[in-house]
């Protein structure tokens, strides 16, 4: 029977009152698994393990349950042991790591951030900012929309300046947050968000963070931003 | 700690859904080399790079619509130029100079909105506001 592994924590950190539900329909039981200092989360591997949204937010949940009761390295979705002998012996092998890891995450939590922009808003601070940009617009529109070349034309320099905006609060929304974050790491950029920033913050600084976020988005009605709830640190286990 | 069902989000005013943490939960986290990893065959699909779409002649088109249209809602007869909004704002004072700028060319897009509904609708706007609801909902969509 293979393993299913969920994270790393200390032997010390606090086992659920109820049993956790992980991956697999039905829910395999989640249980500990010991070796020196340290446990592993894991459960029973289901036969055709595959990343559908059931599963993944269980190994979600499982993680963020766990890491409420003290640091937890989270594993990437989808590690499977050939067996717990082997989870056992790689908690072994590794066991310095992990604990260096795990003392370097204490009382800390992730939050990602993704900021996107609101097009209106931008729009208009882009033909606020850009006179000649204003005054083609207006010609266009004295012409009734102006003709196919010039709309390519005019929306190709739009554009171009979007985008710079773009990299502009890209740069903009990591640099607030790096100063007050204990660690940031930059996302994939990707399609739904200019910008996706992972932050590592102690939780005695959360409500500082969270102001920062809230004044980011206050100071700059060009941007939309998403903050997830606290997070396991998935993004500083390396 | 009790057990949480997987459609029930935990309180406290987050609003991370799976699609938000996805990239976290594929791309981060500890990976462990004498570990088989599941197969994410069908789940790659939702890492599309935005930017290769965007330099398009659609997006340029789309672009040069939506300014137009950003003009035509702040009035045929008003200048366009920013000072005298900011101007507008300024005396209200409720805020500060930019962000004035931003709220009250808002506040004038959508005095012009109901002027134009109110008219029939007659004038030339008509267009441009449907390609405006079609884009907010795909947005919608997407989220």
């Amino acid at each position: 029977m293979s393993t299913y592994v969920y994270g790393i924590a200390h032997r010390s950190h606090p086992r659920p009152d109820t049993e956790l539900a992980g991956v697999g329909d039905p829910p395999r039981p989640v249980r500990t698994l010991a070796e020196g200092e340290l446990i592993a989360l894991v459960s029973d591997a289901p036969e055709d393990l595959r990343p559908k949204r059931r599963d993944l937010l269980a190994h979600q949940r499982v993680l963020t349950h766990a890491a409420a009761g003290g640091p937890v390295l989270p594993m990437r979705f989808g590690g499977v042991s050939p067996d717990d002998a082997s989870v056992k012996s790689v908690l072994a092998d590794r066991a310095e790591h992990f604990e260096e890891r795990l003392t370097a995450l204490h009382d800390k939590v992730e939050y990602n951030v993704k900021a996107s922009h609101d097009e209106d808003v931008v729009l208009h601070q882009v033909l606020a900012d850009n006179a000649e940009l204003r005054a083609l617009t207006e010609a266009n529109r004295a012409a009734g929309g102006g003709t196919y070349e010039q709309k390519i034309q005019l929306g190709e320099r739009i554009v171009a300046a979007v985008q710079q905006r773009e990299t502009r609060d890209a740069e903009l929304v990591h640099d607030t947050l790096m100063g007050i974050a204990a660690a940031v790491s930059r996302g994939p950029a990707s399609t739904g968000w200019l910008v996706s920033v992972s932050c590592l913050v102690a939780r005695a600084d959360t409500a500082r963070f969270l102001a920062a976020v809230d004044r980011l988005t206050k100071e700059n009605p060009q941007l939309e931003v998403r903050l997830s709830d606290p997070l396991p640190p998935y993004s500083f286990v390396e | 700690m009790t057990v949480v069902p997987a459609q029930q989000g935990r309180g406290g005013g987050g609003t991370s859904g799976l699609y938000d943490v996805l990239e976290l939960v594929l791309d981060r986290g500890l990976v462990i080399d004498a570990f088989v990893r599941v197969s994410l065959v069908g789940i790659e699909i939702l890492k599309i790079d935005i930017r290769v779409v965007v330099a398009s002649v659609d997006t340029y088109l789309r672009f040069a619509e939506a300014c137009n249209r950003l003009d035509l809602e702040a009035g045929p007869n008003r200048s366009p130029g920013l000072p005298e909004i900011v101007g507008d704002m300024t005396e209200s004072g409720a805020r500060g100079k930019t962000k004035g700028a931003l709220s009250g060319a808002a506040q004038t897009v959508s005095d012009a909105f109901q002027q134009a509904r109110d008219e029939g609708g007659s004038r030339s706007e008509a267009k441009p506001r449907t390609r405006r609801t079609a884009s907010n909902r795909r947005k919608e969509e997407q989220e």
